[in-house]
């Protein structure tokens, strides 16, 4: 099964198949766990994105039944349910971001990362501050289509929200990051060349 | 500055992990969906190769060792006696007991189950809630910490286990004169129908067969049956040719119980008893003894070799208010 090319299929027919073979949901595993798992750890750190990652899977198995089979693509599906679980752990997110305020160490990316010069270190600091100040729905947004690089469209998709919500949400949480950033720069304020 | 772009260059060192990650996390994903599928899954355990799938959900996933069997674990001196006897002692003590309320849909029907897989060292412990209409589950994870699923049907496609309540709902519709009670539950289309698998070839065991399973499955969801059908179960049992009962075998808690099992024409690599409270006549668990080798996928090493043994034992089953609850 593993050795099957899965390549030409897409993501909603691997999960037709996985409802009479469990196993081929291993598939939808490969293809998408380990961006999944890089964008949780950026919010969560490593240890707790390994179970979030999981347990995003794991819902997604029990649910396949109910997968929306006109979506070729499952990640909308697959982060919206990631989405849910990391939103569980709200409060050992937003320390990391005050810890990085407080401390000017992010101890998310400080094992990977080289030394940053000051003027980064500050702008990070702002973005922590600002995410850290952002409700909890429009820091979703932000962040999927920032680190998952999703369209509107797909933020929408996965989160339940009308595309105008999500249209609302961003232009709020990025009002947000701009102004920890130190002013506004105007080319920033079009949309379109983020949707896409 | 964009602050997006900022914001996407922002923590970008972290990597995205590689195969050093992916081959074991996948191997994790698997066995928690497979044991999801063994702990909700199948309810009728029937004769053939379902009840064997199920047992080696497990054992398929660990390489198969080339030489040494799995600790075989010697067989206590077992006595037989006459069946009988014993389930018209059963069907009077089911009879005597209290009638338990019933509960509202929205409590939970809480277990606590242990399972000894034929090559495992350790007893396994696996603690779930089940909201009583069945639309929602909740167990604890591997940190510990009380998970609540979504709201839905928790059940695979196929399967077909049914929730607390739609089980509680079946029992109160049925007869409890033995004879009436044996024919309503083996010409019931659900059990007839069955859990369908990919792979599994799906077969309907001859009625009395079947209506031994169903019993014994009812009788392992003791607690709000009904005093007087509980009791009407043992009379219909006694009904079946080829219940056997023996006395002293262990479940997977290793408390020595009747273990009750059905001979059948068929010879079968393995022996699957019931094993029920020697006094209160209640479900304890299961035992499954291998009694020659049984080889599947590779023909030269059994997966399971003649004496293993299979338990499980159910050490808890109660009506709560809440999930995370223990009654």
């Amino acid at each position: 099964m593993i050795a099957e090319d899965l390549g030409s299929i897409d993501d909603a027919e691997l999960i037709r198949r996985s409802r009479r073979d469990p196993e081929a949901f291993a598939g939808l595993f490969d293809r998408h766990a380990p961006a999944m798992r890089r964008y949780v750890a950026r919010r969560l750190g490593p240890s707790l994105a390994d179970d979030v990652v999981s347990d995003t899977f794991l819902t997604a198995f029990r649910r396949r039944d109910r997968y929306d089979s006109g979506h070729p693509d499952a990640r909308p599906w697959l982060y919206g349910i990631a989405a849910r679980l990391i939103s569980r752990h709200r409060r050992v997110e937003i320390r990391f971001y005050r810890a990085l305020v407080r401390t000017g160490v992010d101890e998310i990316a400080e094992p990977y990362a080289e030394r940053v010069d000051d003027r980064v270190a500050a702008e990070q600091a702002g973005l922590a501050a600002a995410l850290a100040g952002l409700s909890a729905g429009d820091r979703e947004v932000l962040l999927m289509v920032a680190w998952a690089d999703m369209t509107y469209e797909d933020v929408a998709r996965a989160l339940g929200i009308p595309l105008g919500t999500v249209r609302s949400r961003l232009h709020r949480a990025r009002a947000r990051t701009r102004l920890a950033l130190g002013g506004s720069n105007p080319v920033t304020t079009r949309e379109e060349s983020l949707d896409g | 500055m964009d602050d997006l772009r900022t914001l996407r260059a922002w923590r970008a060192e972290v990597p995205e992990p590689g195969p050093e990650w992916v081959v074991p996390e996948r191997r994790r994903l698997l066995t928690r969906m497979r044991e999801r599928r063994r702990t909700l899954g199948r309810r009728l355990l029937v004769v053939g190769a379902l009840g064997t799938a199920a047992a080696l959900a497990v054992v398929v996933l660990r390489p198969q060792p080339q030489v040494e069997v799995p600790g075989i674990v010697s067989t206590a001196p077992i006595v037989r006696l006459d069946s009988g006897v014993v389930l018209a002692r059963a069907a009077e003590v089911a009879g005597g007991r209290e009638s338990a309320q019933v509960p509202l849909p929205t409590q939970w029907h809480y277990t606590r189950t242990l399972d000894k897989q034929p090559n495992a060292d350790t007893t396994k412990t696996v603690e779930q809630w089940l909201r009583y209409d069945g639309r929602q589950a909740a167990s604890y994870d591997e940190n510990g910490d009380l998970s609540v699923g979504p709201e839905g049907d928790p059940r695979d496609p196929g399967d077909d286990d049914l929730s607390p309540q739609q089980y509680d709902a079946k029992l109160r519709a049925l007869p409890t004169d033995p004879v009436k009670l044996l024919a309503k539950i083996t010409a019931d289309p659900h059990w007839i129908r069955g859990a369908r698998e990919k792979g599994v070839p799906h077969r309907v065991p001859p009625a009395a067969i079947r209506g031994y399973h169903v019993i014994m499955l009812y009788l392992s969801r003791y607690g709000s049956m009904p005093p007087r059908l509980e009791s009407a179960m043992f009379r219909a049992l006694a009904l079946i040719p080829g219940v056997r009962i023996e006395q002293g075998v262990r479940d997977a808690a290793g408390r020595a119980g009747l273990g009750v099992w059905l001979e059948t024409d068929e010879d079968r690599p393995s022996r699957r008893y019931t094993v029920l409270d020697p006094v209160t006549y209640r479900y304890w668990g299961t035992r499954t003894v291998w009694l020659r080798d049984e080889f599947l996928g590779r023909k030269d090493v059994p997966a399971l070799p003649k004496g293993s043994v299979w338990s499980t034992a159910l050490v808890a089953s109660t009506i709560v208010d809440r999930p995370g609850d223990r009654g």
